[in-house]
């Protein structure tokens, strides 16, 4: 059962959460600026770049998570990294789609096989073959392991995606807020940040949910089994 | 003292009490959500031979398994001849012999070269006598050299404990070794015991009375998660020093034996490579009659994909059996039982897998080039060829390791593997582009030096990860 401390922090988090949430969502529609070019469509921005960040963050945690749990075999680890893996999944899925809602008012096609476009891709296939390889494999333990094996070889794509507007000819703009000069003026830019920010709160509370979650569906299969075993022996 | 020990061994064992043959100390093991052992305590003396017997599903396997260290115990520890059999020094399993509920055979493999391979893998002495002796004791002298698939039942366990006895093992652990024996062989049981492991401590679990009391000293019962044997003293079962720490068996010569071994049973079963270029064939076949309107300067394109199609193709249909052949067969288990570096086997897998993928993708090369009159058969190709399927091989060879347990591996695979080996075809595209001069020669260095890194990094990632896919 979760302790008092644990329960209050839990709604303290989901009141800064909402706290930020509400500022980065005024931010981006009232605060800032339309583009001069793209109009309000630009303001896919700040939930593109935000989930695309998310997006690359929670594969490396997923990562880090499946090798502390190689070394140590503890679940909690691999709770980790299965919890990120899904909100990674979910934000690439959401930077592709708003990616493609971008590009059609932009380059006016819904997908161009442009690098950054598909590289995205792959990665995003990578971890639905992490995310199925753990649905398709029935032993908890073997289940961990192999997944570990798999979120480890999977973070490799994350530079591929990273650098490819800058290997390959790209109609995709490279990185406004890391790169040198940036391009993204004050207000956008601060929007921008307040977003990354949000998304990253959303990131942290959602992560330390899924693996409550996880946990405690762990918890009530080793308790039916070991009713099941109690049956048995109660049977002999 | 052991009712079947020999009578040399009686001093021997008046000083190695201290040292137990096999200590198992406070072992529990999960299966599933299940702890199928709890809190197992016990030690057996060198030359002492212990019955196990139990109910189905008591945990009998599961106890051997664990000792026998294919599996991992989520508590406790078990130590062989004083040392820590979880150890990551392989060396440790050469003191270990182990029969499962089925042998660890080759079915298109001789009875002897299954032996043979047996004996390379463990670092026997003498080895083709240590071959004779075991074949005639189990009863095999006169069927060594016919393939295993023509064996009953019975011949293939009668070689089964062959292979468990054949490196003279200190612990000797046999799971149902009379499974599918005929009564007269279940007679000389103990006989051939004694013959092949006079010294070793001997656990076996049975559902045979006759048995029982043919071979045993002492019988434990497995119940509910617990093993009780009679006559245990609790001290003895403090860990004790070890007495020597075996060598494991060299990485090259362990890698080349399971590489020969998998090319020599291909090679009889012809199973993997004709259906790899049957398939891949006739999926150029059916390009080129979509393609047969294209006009010359499109066909280097269309050609280049289509031989990368084909690669991919076949290297992930070639490595979903990689792993699974050997789980199925139940080789895999014997190859892990082995005193070798575990990536020793990650890296014959890769060997053979690129060996077969590269024969498929040089077939397609001729044969791609005559049905699209493309100049694909030159030097450089091949070598971008040779490179790609070494890194491909490197990536499918490792999420091989991963899909043996799963369900849908058909499904899996490709969906593990393509998406990572996709910087590998687009430096393969790349490449063979650049050499057929549809683009700049000159760029096919940099995707020569793309591919050179991938493999490296591909194949020592599977190296460094490939052990912990085992247990």
């Amino acid at each position: 059962m979760r302790s008092i401390p644990s329960i209050f922090m839990s709604g303290l988090s989901f009141l800064v959460l909402l706290l930020v949430m509400g500022v980065a969502l005024f931010a981006t529609f009232l605060f800032a600026p339309a583009e001069r070019v793209q109009g309000d469509v630009y303001r896919l921005l700040f939930v593109h770049v935000p989930s695309a960040w998310l997006a690359f963050f929670a594969f490396g945690v997923v990562a880090i998570g499946s090798v502390i749990y190689l070394i140590r075999r503890s679940p909690r680890w691999d709770r980790l990294a299965v919890a990120s893996a899904e909100l990674g999944v979910l934000f690439t899925t959401l930077a592709l789609a708003t990616g493609s809602i971008w590009g059609r008012n932009v380059w006016g096609v819904w997908w161009q096989w442009d690098p950054r476009l598909t590289t995205t891709l792959v990665m995003w296939f990578i971890y639905a073959g992490y995310l199925s390889l753990r649905a398709y494999t029935d032993d908890p333990e073997i289940k961990r392991r192999m997944s570990a094996v798999a979120g480890i070889v999977g973070v490799f794509s994350v530079p591929l995606v990273w650098f490819s507007v800058e290997w390959w000819r790209s109609l995709h703009p490279t990185p406004s807020v890391t790169s040198p000069g940036g391009g993204l003026p004050r207000d956008m830019l601060l929007t921008l940040l307040l977003c990354v920010a949000a998304f990253t709160v959303l990131y942290g509370i959602v992560v330390r949910q899924r693996m409550l979650l996880e946990q405690a569906s762990s918890l009530a299969e080793d308790l039916t089994e070991r009713l099941h075993a109690q049956s048995e022996r109660s049977d002999q | 003292m052991s009712k079947h020990q020999p009578a040399d061994l009686a001093d021997l064992s008046k000083d190695s009490t201290k040292i137990p043959a096999l200590a198992v100390r406070t072992l529990t093991v999960r299966r599933g959500r299940r702890d199928v052992l709890r809190n197992v305590t016990f030690t057996v003396q060198p030359g002492e031979r212990i019955a196990i017997i139990g109910s189905n599903g008591s945990g009998k396997t599961t106890l051997l398994r664990t000792i026998a260290g294919l599996l991992r115990p989520r508590t406790g520890n078990v130590h062989i001849n004083g040392v820590p059999a979880t150890s990551s020094d392989s060396g440790i399993r050469k003191t270990v012999g182990f029969l499962g509920h089925r042998p660890h055979l080759y079915p298109y493999l001789t009875a002897r070269e299954n032996l043979q391979i047996q004996a390379r893998l463990f670092g026997v002495q003498n080895p083709d006598l240590r071959i004779d002796t075991t074949l005639s004791t189990v009863g095999l002298a006169t069927s060594a050299d016919r393939p295993v698939r023509e064996f009953s039942r019975g011949m293939q366990q009668r070689l089964g404990l062959g292979l468990a006895m054949l490196h003279s093992p200190s612990v000797l652990l046999l799971d149902e070794p009379d499974a599918g024996l005929d009564p007269e062989a279940i007679e000389n049981l103990p006989e051939m015991i004694s013959r092949l492991c006079p010294h070793s401590a001997v656990m076996f679990s049975t559902h045979d009375e006759r048995v029982v009391t043919a071979l045993a000293d002492q019988v434990g019962r497995v119940a509910q998660g617990r093993v009780s044997l009679p006559n245990q003293d609790v001290k003895e079962t403090e860990p004790s020093l070890a007495r020597e720490w075996p060598d494991q068996i060299g990485f090259v010569a362990a890698t080349t034996t399971l590489i020969v071994k998998d090319i020599r049973t291909e090679w009889r079963a012809r199973e993997q490579v004709p259906t790899l270029l049957i398939f891949t064939l006739l999926i150029a076949l059916v390009f080129d009659m979509a393609f047969i309107a294209i006009i010359e300067s499109e066909a280097a394109a269309v050609a280049t994909g289509l031989l990368w199609t084909s690669v991919l193709l076949a290297a992930t249909l070639g490595g979903t059996k990689l792993f699974a052949a050997e789980q199925e067969r139940g080789t895999l288990d014997g190859l892990l039982l082995a005193p070798i570096d575990p990536s020793s086997i990650y890296v014959a897998k890769f060997c053979v897998l690129s060996i077969e993928t590269f024969l498929v993708g040089a077939m397609q090369l001729g044969f791609i080039s005559l049905l699209l009159n493309v100049p694909l058969l030159q030097g450089a190709t091949i070598g971008v060829l040779a490179l790609s399927t070494t890194a491909i091989s490197a990536v499918i060879a490792l999420h091989s390791s991963l899909i043996i347990n799963a369900r849908a591996r058909e499904l899996l695979m490709p969906l593990l593997s393509i998406p990572i080996a996709i910087p590998v075809v687009l430096a393969g595209v790349g490449a063979t582009l650049a050499t057929l001069e549809v683009t700049p020669a000159a760029q096919q260095w940099p995707w020569f030096g793309l591919l050179a890194i991938t493999t490296a990094v591909f194949l020592s990632v599977g190296v460094v990860l490939y052990p912990y896919t085992t247990k």
